[in-house]
């Protein structure tokens, strides 16, 4: 064994065996336990709690909300620089669902391989959600433009795989 | 003196496992009190754990909590031949690494990102005071894997292969790794 190993082992040694969270936990065990009573058969799947996810939705919601109390008094003005920025966003936004709806009525008589897929492309109609939120008031940013977009080639995405017949699965 | 000390000790183990064994009893019955008790008693194990395994906070709270609450439903599976802190453990590192994979398809759906760098931080130097906690969270996701559960859980190289889905050589491999960026990160020079 080398020096190195010997310090190493002396320092994993000395790692506290335990460290304490800093949210309490307790309360989204005791709503995971008792959703975990109340659906018996659903012991597999993973568990219905309050997790980072929806801690990071909350916050962007109540982000969101503070944004326009405090931006109420210059909506006007700023509306009109913005309204042309956020008319693309609209414009991307209803093309998408044309495209989503074409898309699901193609494949209406055509069985889906998962059952939960529309699970899954009502969590990509959430981010969008959460994404034009925050475009709503920085309605140039490109960053958020190009996440947009990414969110729903993956919801297109999502549904042509879920409905492509069974000899293009390998 | 030490001989009285010795059998003290082993009392209060004694007695601390039976104490633990009619918590388990009672929390295998439905009581939730009872596992209110052995989750206070366990919590920081758990997460300390999981946050080794995830490299992350958040996500290591999200996963301690589906420790639990999985641990509520499987408690009937705990047969007591073993301690109930081993069996937890195992129980806790694979939820770990399922709900790993469960957040990374989220992740990687919403973002195509791919954890795998390392992060960016100066190196410690040859200071004796090395935060290990700090550099281990720095390392890659799999190595980072590999070495929490061989290193600090004494897994086993073929039990972590199983766990990880990946070749045995792989997880020595990963292993090794771990360890020349730890060196690195220490700023200790290649003997």
């Amino acid at each position: 064994m080398s020096n190195f190993d010997d310090k190493l082992a002396q320092h994993v040694s000395e790692l506290p065996k335990e460290k304490q969270p800093e949210r309490d936990l307790w309360r989204g065990i005791e709503l995971g336990i008792a959703s975990a009573q109340d659906n018996p058969a659903n012991d597999g799947a993973s568990s219905p709690t309050v997790t980072s996810k929806h801690w990071i939705a909350i916050a962007a919601s109540v982000c969101l909300v503070t944004v326009l109390w405090f931006a109420a008094p210059f909506a006007f003005k700023a509306d009109e620089s913005r309204s042309d920025g956020y008319a693309l966003i609209d414009a991307m936004s209803m093309q998408q669902q044309q495209q989503v709806n074409s898309l699901l009525a193609s494949y209406e008589s055509t069985t889906a391989l998962t059952e939960d897929w529309q699970e899954q492309l009502k969590e990509l109609d959430d981010a969008a959600d959460v994404i034009k939120a925050a475009l709503k008031d920085d309605p140039d940013n490109s960053a958020l433009i190009k996440m947009l977009h990414h969110v729903y080639q993956q919801q297109i995405a999502l549904i042509e795989r879920v409905h492509a017949p069974k000899w293009q699965q390998i | 003196m030490e001989h009285t000390q010795q059998r003290v000790v082993h009392a209060n183990v004694v007695f601390g496992n039976k104490s633990e064994n009619a918590l388990i009893s009672k929390a295998k019955s439905g009581d939730k009190q009872a596992f209110r008790t052995l989750y206070d008693e366990h919590v920081g194990r758990v997460y300390a754990l999981c946050y080794r395994l995830t490299g992350e906070k958040g996500m290591a709270e999200d996963a301690s909590q589906e420790v639990f609450i999985q641990l509520w439903k499987k408690l009937g599976n705990f047969d007591g031949q073993s301690q109930f802190s081993t069996w937890l453990h195992s129980v806790t590192a694979n939820i770990t690494i399922s709900y790993m994979r469960k957040q990374k398809g989220w992740m990687q759906r919403m973002f195509n990102l791919e954890n795998s760098g390392i992060n960016e931080m100066p190196a410690e130097g040859n200071s004796t005071d090395v935060d290990l906690e700090a550099l281990i969270i720095r390392l890659p996701e799999r190595a980072r894997m590999v070495f929490v559960l061989h290193a600090l859980e004494g897994y086993r190289h073929e039990d972590i292969a199983n766990m990880l889905n990946m070749a045995v050589g792989s997880s020595k491999a990963q292993f090794f790794r771990a360890k020349q960026l730890l060196k690195d990160f220490m700023g200790v020079d290649d003997e």
